[in-house]
């Protein structure tokens, strides 16, 4: 346990110093859909932190990105690897201003999800959501001193 | 089904950009999340409809039960034969449910009983077990009528509507949330009794052309046969099917059924004399029950 406590500790360490020198504040949360009934007595649903999950339930991921720094950032790309066990939804990967790219190569090559095929049994077809390994967002403009970005995507637990 | 229990799904994303010229490249925080429990069972009907008669004893019916979760789970059985949506109750084996032990698919002797408490199956993941649903027919029941049985499976952690969080009772004491099924799962078993007890008898006349009755060749056999229900209960569409025997040649339009003549041809009368395959005498009797005179089917053939 000390051990464990103490990489983590390097890791944070080493992540504060990152983003000292990066001058990019990017942070990444895990929510999930819960069930709740309101005062009115009707069911709606409200994301909640999603610490467990269980097959079959989504995981929403929102990367929210901020410049720290005094100047605009350009060419902002932002990747996230889906983790093993995870499948995309289709259709749900989100950020305004951004064109959206999908890998199905384990990140080596990123297209616009119309675009990728995968060949199977020597066959080729299109890609489909089950086939991505990434999700790339690709700012179209420059990210101004102090703003902030927000990208999105879900994947559901097999 | 599904990812494991306890699986730890990381997740971190990956920013890159320019600052005033210079490429920079940043991870963000690590989300972590654990995989907890999903229980979920499906029991499923593997027996066809059974024919049973009655006072039949120890009369099986064969199910599967699954674990259709993702951790280990102990699954209680219970069977129920009063439902309803049939005619009688099937009358409960005691014991009344058993575990094919010797994995044959028929109840056998070395298939041991289910005890509850004692011998609850403990499934793994995706993991089945076959089991047998066990009753006795009771002597009052009539032909064609049909009687139930259902076995449910349980799960020992709880059960509840799809979301239901029993915390910290999962696999390795983690959360174990309720699956669609409800963590419960039930099917029904049907018997159906039939047991028409038909009697055919079929008789041979050998006529030889000195007037006495050795089979010799040129010799005409005549068959005679008889066919009358001796139970409750309907013979339904009741066909009779004679092929000529070999070393003899059928004589032409010799049919008959009651003592009308029956053509050779399929033309819409009750039989014909079928060539299509081994030749082939064809008689249909249509529903016959006690209540109806025995059915007498005459048709010749001459020894070659």
């Amino acid at each position: 346990m000390k051990i464990l406590m103490s990489v983590i500790f390097l890791g944070l360490a080493a992540a504060a110093a990152a983003q000292e020198r990066a001058h990019l504040d990017v942070q990444t949360t895990a929510q999930k859909e819960e069930l709740v009934v309101n005062d009115a007595g009707e069911s709606e649903t409200r994301l909640v932190p999603a610490e467990i999950l269980v097959p079959g339930e989504s995981v929403f991921y929102t990367i929210t990105f901020t410049n720290v720094s005094d100047q605009p950032a350009d060419n902002v790309v932002i990747t996230n690897k889906i983790a093993e066990n995870l499948m995309y939804v289709d259709g749900s990967a989100f950020g305004a201003g951004m064109d959206i790219l999908f890998s199905v190569d384990g990140g080596v090559t990123f297209a616009a999800a119309g675009e990728l095929t995968v060949t199977e049994d020597g066959e080729v077809r299109s890609a489909e959501a089950g086939d991505f390994t990434h999700v790339r967002w690709v700012m179209r403009n420059d990210l101004d001193a102090g703003a902030r970005g927000i990208a999105r995507f879900a994947a559901v637990l097999e | 089904m599904g990812t494991a229990v306890g699986t730890i799904i990381e997740n971190t994303a990956v920013v890159s950009f320019d600052l005033a010229g210079t490429p920079l490249t940043l991870q963000s925080n690590t989300t972590t999340i654990a995989v907890a429990e999903r229980i979920d069972v499906t029991v499923t009907l593997q027996s066809p409809q059974t024919l049973v008669a009655p006072n039949d004893t120890g009369r099986a019916l064969l199910l599967t039960v699954t674990n259709t979760g993702n951790g280990t789970e102990t699954f209680t059985l219970l069977m129920d034969s009063v439902i309803g949506g049939d005619n009688f109750d099937p009358t409960p084996a005691v014991p009344d449910i058993y575990f094919d032990t010797d994995a044959s698919g028929d109840f056998s002797a070395g298939d041991q009983a289910y005890a509850p408490g004692v011998n609850d199956p403990n499934l793994n993941a995706d993991e089945s077990i076959s089991v047998f649903i066990v009753n006795d027919i009771p002597g009052t029941v009539l032909n064609g009528q049909t009687g139930r049985s259902e076995l449910t499976a349980t799960s020992a952690t709880g059960t509840g509507a799809p979301g239901t969080v029993y915390a910290n009772q999962g696999d390795g004491g983690v959360n174990a949330v309720i699956g669609v099924t409800g963590g419960e799962a039930a099917d029904t078993g049907e018997y159906l009794v039939s047991d028409v007890l038909v009697n055919v008898v079929k008789a041979q006349l050998v006529s030889d052309s000195f007037g006495g009755n050795e089979p010799v060749p040129g010799a005409t056999l005549t068959y005679t046969i008889t066919v009358d229900v001796a139970s409750s209960g309907t013979a339904a569409a009741s066909v009779v099917r004679d092929t000529i025997p070999a070393l003899t040649t059928y004589v032409p339009n010799s049919i008959t059924l009651n003592g009308a003549a029956i053509s050779d041809l399929t033309d819409g009368d009750a039989g014909e004399f079928d060539t299509t395959g081994t030749p082939t005498v064809v008689v249909r009797l249509g529903d016959l029950t006690q209540a109806d005179p025995v059915q007498t089917i005459v048709f010749q053939v001459l020894i070659d």
